[in-house]
């Protein structure tokens, strides 16, 4: 009796694990460590004149490239008064970076 | 003499049935019919599947109520970097043409990276795009993500599938990267 209550576990559990780590391998924490960065140097190379502004996919662009724009422009040769605008809309615009 | 007549005509159609039903079967267990990925469905069976499939997906997706905010930022962030995780091996990629599934897979996944003019409106090619998403679809290679992933994972991406086609390579690294410039991402 106690084998087949065991046997009945063991084929319980075995579908239960498996389903539980199926239903984890996709959190986007665990593919962080092997993540592929922002190029953000294209957007540099980018027409100024073709790049809305209100597109979601620039904003989209500018939020993920901010940090790399931001050291860019804190450089020897970058200014901060120019774009502090830019910087203003892009904090109000993009929520926390920590909700993943 | 009519009913007589009727009957017999009855009879006739259920032996007609069952030979039919027998045939049917017999050809179910020689194992005749090619279930090879690499041969082609007849013309009737491609129409009847894809007409059953889309009609389905049609009818099941009716109902979806599509979130007014699919153009958010975030959307796109969160939705290119899960389908570059889930999709890009199948549905493609801007710049890229094929890949080892799209030429092995049968039906072959449509390129999501080009513009298609044959889905209806936006809005119910969002729906449909959400319920495919979630619930996949039988027989063709298309998993339902929605066991492992909650609905608005899923509208994140049919989010970011509504601006795949605009986007130049370029766009898409830097949209669908999980990773940050800066060191502070958790």
């Amino acid at each position: 009796m106690k084998r087949k209550i065991l046997c009945w576990q063991v084929t319980l559990a075995v579908p239960a694990l498996l389903l539980g780590f199926s239903a984890q391998a996709h959190e986007p924490e665990k593919h962080m460590k092997e993540a592929e960065k922002p190029e953000c140097a294209a957007m540099k190379t980018m027409d100024p004149s073709k790049m809305d502004r209100d597109d979601p996919v620039m904003q989209a662009m500018m939020q993920k490239c901010r940090d790399e724009m931001h050291q860019d422009e804190s450089g020897p040769h970058g200014s901060h008064a120019d774009h502090s605008g830019e910087d203003k809309k892009g904090n109000e615009k993009s929520p926390s970076k920590h909700e993943h | 003499m009519a009913p007589r007549k009727f009957l017999s005509c009855i009879k006739c159609l259920a032996v007609a049935s069952g030979i039919a039903v027998a045939t049917g079967v017999a050809f179910i267990y020689s194992g005749l019919y090619p279930m090879g990925a690499d041969d082609r469905h007849t013309a009737l069976t491609t129409w009847t599947l894809e007409t059953l499939r889309e009609r389905s997906i049609s009818r099941a997706s009716a109902g979806i109520d599509v979130p007014a905010d699919l153009d958010n930022p975030e959307r796109l962030l969160a939705g290119g970097a899960d389908y570059n995780d889930m999709c890009v091996g199948c549905h493609l990629k801007p710049g890229k043409t094929e890949s080892d599934f799209t030429l092995g897979l049968y039906p072959a996944p449509p390129n999501l990276a080009r513009q298609t003019q044959d889905e209806g409106d936006a809005e119910s090619r969002a729906r449909r795009r959400f319920w495919t998403i979630k619930h996949g679809i039988k027989a063709s290679g298309m998993p339902a993500w929605g066991p492992g992933h909650n609905d608005e994972r899923i509208w994140n991406m049919v989010a970011f599938l509504r601006r795949l086609p605009d986007l130049s390579p370029e766009q898409y690294q830097i949209v669908t990267a999980r990773g940050s410039t800066d060191s502070d991402y958790h």
